[in-house]
Order: structure tokens, then C-alpha cells, then sequence
């Protein structure tokens, strides 16, 4: 059975490996022992109310129950920017027109903003690559909004997420090319790692801070601004289904796009209800052909989450075995919180 | 005679001649009758002695054989005064990023778009006839204007400044306009030169791009030209660097080509100049020198051998003498050619 779970010390050996296949791009999860481990323990303090509201993160590991083995992670930062300085570039229009000479030109220009800072931020999802076929992804994602939805206080009111950018088959990001190469001299790989180190000083130190035209870079640079990278695209789909759009802004080195929803109109916040707990020996199980409900507890530092199967919920309870029960550390009568997985329309 | 003197209404046609023979395009002189008459009125205006003349902006000189009547190349001095004209350059900056803990240090070139040579003189509308260029008259009528501002310096300012054509292909496109100023302007280097010699300021402010530039991020080829003179401005430039003009941090925001400045006191001709009552005579030997009256709407210069005795006298010839009205006994600027 696939459980969520906040992760634990015990959890640094398979956090490292799965950083070490996150690949670049997935700035959040640097494969740096350390720093995973005091990612880790930042979350525990964070699930354990032991730091100050802004300056938690809370991460997720997806464990397969029985073969004990966690196979994938996911994190909610609850106030982007509270620590270090959070940049993005917001992509504008600049128009010049002069009536004297009849000319009207437009040009798309990017500023260095810090204008996302203190949102919340959906981040560092990654899914072993055995785990991907299947509810799992979904699972990794979508538990944050009911974990979002119950404890609403401790977030900020808008929620982001940085979609990785377009990169080739190399690795190489078109857009870091025209840009960042120039003033940082290193590859993409490099500053992204560094970035995900979490100091941002070298940025300050070294990104140009005055606008730049987009005329500037080479057409294949300015093609990706905005654009995903292709491993990206089911995740970007999914959170545009959770009402997530294109906010304006793209990463300063990718210019992979940021989207953005208030956390309120979140899909699985608005529409998520609570069921009570129905231990029952013979309780429905998920089957290949599931139609999967998403169900979590309503605890914070015992937070888990898990999927059902459609026939497990009724319009006031859901049906767990008690071995699920177990799982999800809830006993009779118990409040479950209940989302569809998948939704019947697409937004 | 070759003779520099104000220019008349009457030049026009003249004026119009040269400035289509020139090798080079002249930005401040466009081949435009109209506008070539307006500046022409402008700097008659200039020149007549009313100190409420409110635009006393351009002064623009010809270069005229007096036998045959023919204008063989004009120059012009703009005060560059006029606030309702702000004078645009790109400002070369450095900045430097430097990140200690990644032992990286770049100087990193950036293009401030200002305002700050308003007001400064410049030597403008430059262009002469092909069969004079490699002449002792191109200098003549280059530098008759530091003698005439020597003699008028209350009205200029002390620093001068030149600005040389960009480099421009064949077909006079700019790889630094190409790069930049097409991107807001959309349209060609020729067609905007042309626009910038003939519009008010405005279409400059309404469609430069108003943030700074990084050079990095401009086309090897437009970052290969910033700063660099034509090659058919050598001649011209030559002069300049001997005179003591210097490259500085402006260039032009157009076509990416430098700004010469310079000191006015400080010019070799300047510093060089004398002045003599002269005694006319046959003088067929010796140096050549510039030498002009001190008249300011009459002003005159031309080119010719001088006997520079003892004391305040000094021979000149008759010829000269007549050509730039002067009688004996009347005091005369001169500087070595």
C-alpha cells in the first residue's frame, strides 16, 4: 500500500538517492547529503510547530508499505523568499509608439522581481521512476492541498509552484545560454545547484539587475520563455486542473513559467469534504481498475494520506480495512478528509 | 582663394552639392532642401549681432572660392544649448560583478541612456568636396571654428565635444543599430539617421528603450563596433586626436560611434593662436598658417604665408589681407597650419 507520510531522519539514505535521479531542473532537491539532511530536519521542526510559520517546509515521502522503501518526496515552502531572497523575472510589455513617425513597437522585457516572496510554493516533487505509472504522482502531488485545506493558518493565501523550463536532450537550457552564461560563466546545471544550495548571495552578486529585452537573446531563447520542460508537462496539466494558471513570471534561469492559484480556490481545497472512519474487515479494496479517492487524516505531525477506491466512500463515511486504518493512524469514527483523484471535467 | 566665411541664404544650392558628394553621411546636415534652409536661416540668424537673438544655436560656415564663387565644404559649431533639444548618448559604465565565494569577477559593460552633454558645444555639419579632402583646406575649414570660438568663448562652452560616424557596411547599415535601436525603432539605420536630422527630439524619447543595455547582450557584431569611428571618418578623426580630442564614455545611440571631447583652451590651435596687426606685402615664402579677422558676423579665415617679424607687426599678403577685409594696421589671429 502506498502511504504519505511527513519524512523522517531515517528517510536521508533514500532522499539522496532519489535527488541523485531528480536530474537538473529540480532546483529544490540538490543530491548534497548535508543539506538534505537539514532539509529533513527543518521539516520535522516544521511538522513539530518548532519553527516560526514562515520559515517552515513541510515534505511528504510517498513509502511503499510493503516493501518499506520510500519512492518518492514532495514539499509545501509555507512563505517563499522569508529566509533568503526569492527571485523571479516578470515578464512585461514594453511599448514605444511615436505618432510623429508612425511607429508602434512592442517588446517583451523581463524584470528582476522579488515580487512572489511570502507565498507558499508546491515543490521538490519527485517519484522514483519504478513508482511513475499509476495514481502515484498524483498521490505525491495532491495530498499538499488537503494537508493545505486543514491547516490553512499555517500557509500563506497564494500558492506557486515552479514549473521546470525547457531544456534539450543535453541538459541545455536555450534560455540560460543567451542569459546567465554571460554573467555567470558556468553551466546551467551549476547555478541551478547552486541555487538549490540556498544561498542565494551569488545572485545578487552576479544577475544583471537592469531589464532585459527579450529582443536581446537569441530567437531559441526567447521561444522557451514560458515553456516546460517535457518531463514537466503532466505535472503542469494536473495543477492546471487544481486552477493553477501562468502568473507572469518565469525563472531567472530557465524561465521555466511560475503558476499560481489562492489557496482557497485550489480545487482540492474548495472540494475536498470530511467523511468519518469505517474500520470494516471487508472494506473495498483499490483494484486496477480504481477509481481513486484520495483520503487523508487530519493530523499535522501524524499527518498521512493514502489512496481509496471509489466504493470505500459513501456521502458520510469511508470504508478502511483495518490494516489501512492502521496505515493512515485512525481509528472508528475518526475524520478523513476526501477528494476525487482524478476529477470527471477537466477545468 | 579658398576662404571660410558665415554662411548666406544664397548657399543653399551650394551647400546641397556638398553635402550629396560627401563620403560620409553627416547626420546634422540632411539631404533635405528644406531643412538644409532652415539651418542655413538658423545660423544667419545666429550671426547677426542681437545679443536677444534666443536661439543663437547653429552657426554653420562655408568653404568658398572666392574667384569662382564655388562652396567647396561647410562646417558648423552647435551650441547644443536648447533644453527643448536634449542631446542623447549612450554613457559606457562598468559594472562589476563579483562574487568572492565563486572566484568570479566580471566588469560587466552596461549603456546608460543620458542627457548630460546638453549644452556642451559641438562640431557639427562637417563635409567638404572630394578634390579638397586631402588638402590643406580640409584643415582650414576644420579648424577655422576654434578660432572663431577662441574668439567668441562666452558663447561656448569650455569643453567641445565631436561626434564620428559609427561604422557603417557598404550599404551603410549598422550592425550596432541592428542590434539595438531596430528592435524599438523598426526601421533601418538610414531611415532613422535621416528622421534624427530633420525631427524634434521627441520620436528619440518616445522610443528609445528607457533601461540601460547590457553590451553582452547585444551581437558580437554591434559589440565589435561599439565605440569605433567609420573608416571614412580617419581623416577627420586624425585631425581631432592632433588637435587634443580624446575618446570618452559617450557614444552615439544610433550607430554605437564615439564621442570626441575636448577642452576649448586646450585645442593646439587654440593654444597656438596669435594675434598681430598685420602690414600687407608681397609674401611669397614661409609657413603656411590659418589666419582670420576678429569680426564675428563678417568673420573670415583662410589659409596663407605669413612673415612674422619683431614685435606686434606682422606682413601678410595683400591678397589675404583683402580677403579678410582687413586693412593696416587691423589685428589679425593667426595659427600655424
Amino acid at each position: 500500500m502506498m502511504v504519505i507520510r511527513p519524512i523522517r531522519a531515517s528517510d536521508l539514505d533514500a532522499l539522496y538517492q532519489l535527488a541523485k535521479h531528480a536530474g537538473i531542473g529540480v532546483t529544490t532537491l540538490p543530491a548534497n547529503a548535508e543539506l538534505l539532511l537539514e532539509r529533513i530536519n527543518l521539516s520535522e521542526k516544521s511538522f513539530a510547530q518548532k519553527v516560526p510559520r514562515e520559515r517552515a517546509n513541510y515534505m511528504f515521502a510517498l513509502e511503499d508499505s510493503e516493501a518499506e522503501r520510500v519512492v518518492g518526496v514532495s514539499a509545501i515552502e509555507a512563505y517563499v523568499g522569508a529566509d533568503d531572497v526569492w527571485y523571479n523575472y516578470r515578464l512585461s510589455t514594453s511599448v514605444n509608439a511615436s505618432k510623429e513617425i508612425g511607429v508602434h513597437t512592442s517588446n517583451q522585457t523581463l524584470y528582476l522581481t522579488n515580487d512572489l516572496t511570502g507565498c507558499s510554493e508546491v515543490c521538490s516533487l519527485f517519484l522514483h521512476a519504478d513508482y511513475r505509472s499509476g495514481p502515484n504522482g498524483r498521490l505525491l502531488s495532491k495530498c499538499r492541498f488537503l494537508f493545505m485545506r486543514e491547516f490553512q493558518r499555517l500557509f500563506s493565501d497564494k500558492v506557486i509552484a515552479e514549473m521546470r523550463g525547457f531544456s534539450d536532450a543535453q541538459g541545455r537550457s536555450p534560455f540560460w545560454e543567451a542569459l546567465g552564461r554571460k554573467f555567470f560563466g558556468m553551466d546551467f546545471s551549476q547555478a541551478d545547484y547552486l541555487s538549490g544550495l540556498g544561498n542565494k548571495s551569488f545572485v545578487a552578486e552576479l544577475m544583471p539587475k537592469y531589464p532585459i529585452y527579450l529582443a536581446f537573446l537569441d530567437p531559441d531563447a526567447q521561444a522557451v520563455v514560458g515553456e516546460v520542460h517535457e518531463n514537466t508537462r503532466p505535472a503542469l496539466a494536473m495543477l492546471r486542473q487544481e486552477g493553477f494558471d501562468f502568473n507572469g513570471f518565469v525563472d531567472i534561469f530557465d524561465a521555466g513559467p511560475i503558476v499560481e492559484c489562492f489557496v482557497r480556490n485550489v480545487r482540492a481545497v474548495r472540494e475536498s469534504s470530511l467523511r468519518q472512519t469505517l474500520v470494516a474487515k471487508h472494506a473495498p479494496q483499490v483494484h486496477d481498475d480504481s477509481d481513486y479517492f484520495l483520503v487523508s487524516n487530519c493530523g499535522l505531525e501524524n499527518f498521512r494520506a493514502t489512496l481509496v477506491t471509489r466504493e470505500a466512500v459513501t456521502y458520510d463515511t469511508v470504508s478502511l480495512s483495518p490494516e489501512h486504518a492502521r496505515l493512515l493512524g485512525v481509528g472508528m469514527s475518526d475524520p478523513l478528509r476526501v477528494i476525487p483523484l482524478r476529477y470527471k471535467e477537466n477545468i | 582663394m579658398l576662404c571660410v566665411r558665415p554662411c548666406r541664404a544664397e548657399d543653399l544650392a551650394g551647400i546641397e552639392s556638398v553635402v550629396n558628394q560627401n563620403r560620409s553621411r553627416v547626420s546634422s546636415l540632411p539631404l533635405n532642401r528644406d531643412k538644409l534652409s532652415e539651418r542655413i536661416d538658423h545660423s544667419v540668424r545666429s550671426f547677426e549681432q542681437d545679443p536677444d537673438t534666443e536661439h543663437r544655436e547653429l552657426f554653420l560656415f562655408v568653404l568658398e572660392n572666392t574667384e569662382t564663387g564655388e562652396i567647396a565644404g561647410t562646417a558648423g559649431i552647435h551650441r547644443n544649448n536648447d533644453k527643448r533639444r536634449p542631446f542623447y548618448n549612450y554613457r559606457l559604465d562598468e559594472l562589476i560583478h563579483s562574487s568572492p565565494k565563486l572566484g568570479i569577477h566580471t566588469a560587466v559593460p552596461v549603456m546608460y541612456l543620458t542627457h548630460e552633454l546638453t549644452g556642451t558645444t559641438v562640431l557639427s555639419s562637417f563635409a567638404i568636396l572630394e578634390k579638397y579632402r586631402d588638402s590643406a583646406y580640409f584643415d582650414l575649414l576644420a579648424r577655422s571654428r576654434l578660432l572663431f570660438m577662441r574668439q567668441f568663448s562666452e558663447l561656448f562652452s569650455d569643453q567641445i565635444a565631436v561626434e564620428l560616424q559609427g561604422v557603417l557596411s557598404e550599404n551603410d547599415e549598422s550592425a550596432f543599430w541592428d542590434s539595438l535601436g531596430r528592435h524599438f525603432f523598426d526601421m533601418d539605420f538610414a531611415t532613422a539617421d535621416y528622421y534624427s536630422g530633420i525631427k524634434s527630439r521627441t520620436f528619440i524619447a518616445e522610443m528609445m528603450p528607457q533601461h540601460p543595455i547590457y553590451v553582452l547582450l547585444l551581437t558580437a557584431e554591434a559589440q565589435e563596433v561599439l565605440g569605433r569611428a567609420d573608416a571614412r571618418t580617419e581623416a577627420t578623426s586624425r585631425l581631432l586626436l592632433k588637435e587634443g580630442f580624446k575618446t570618452s564614455k559617450y557614444v552615439d545611440i544610433f550607430d554605437g560611434g564615439p564621442t570626441l571631447l575636448a577642452e576649448l583652451d586646450k585645442c593646439r590651435t587654440v593654444a597656438q593662436v596669435q594675434e598681430k596687426q598685420i602690414r600687407s606685402h608681397e609674401v611669397h615664402t614661409g609657413p603656411r598658417y590659418l589666419a582670420a579677422n576678429q569680426s564675428f558676423e563678417g568673420f573670415r579665415c583662410t589659409l596663407t604665408q605669413l612673415t612674422d617679424g619683431m614685435g606686434d607687426v606682422l606682413r601678410v599678403d595683400a591678397a589675404a589681407a583683402e580677403c579678410l577685409g582687413l586693412s593696416e594696421g587691423e589685428s589679425m589671429s593667426f595659427a600655424p597650419l
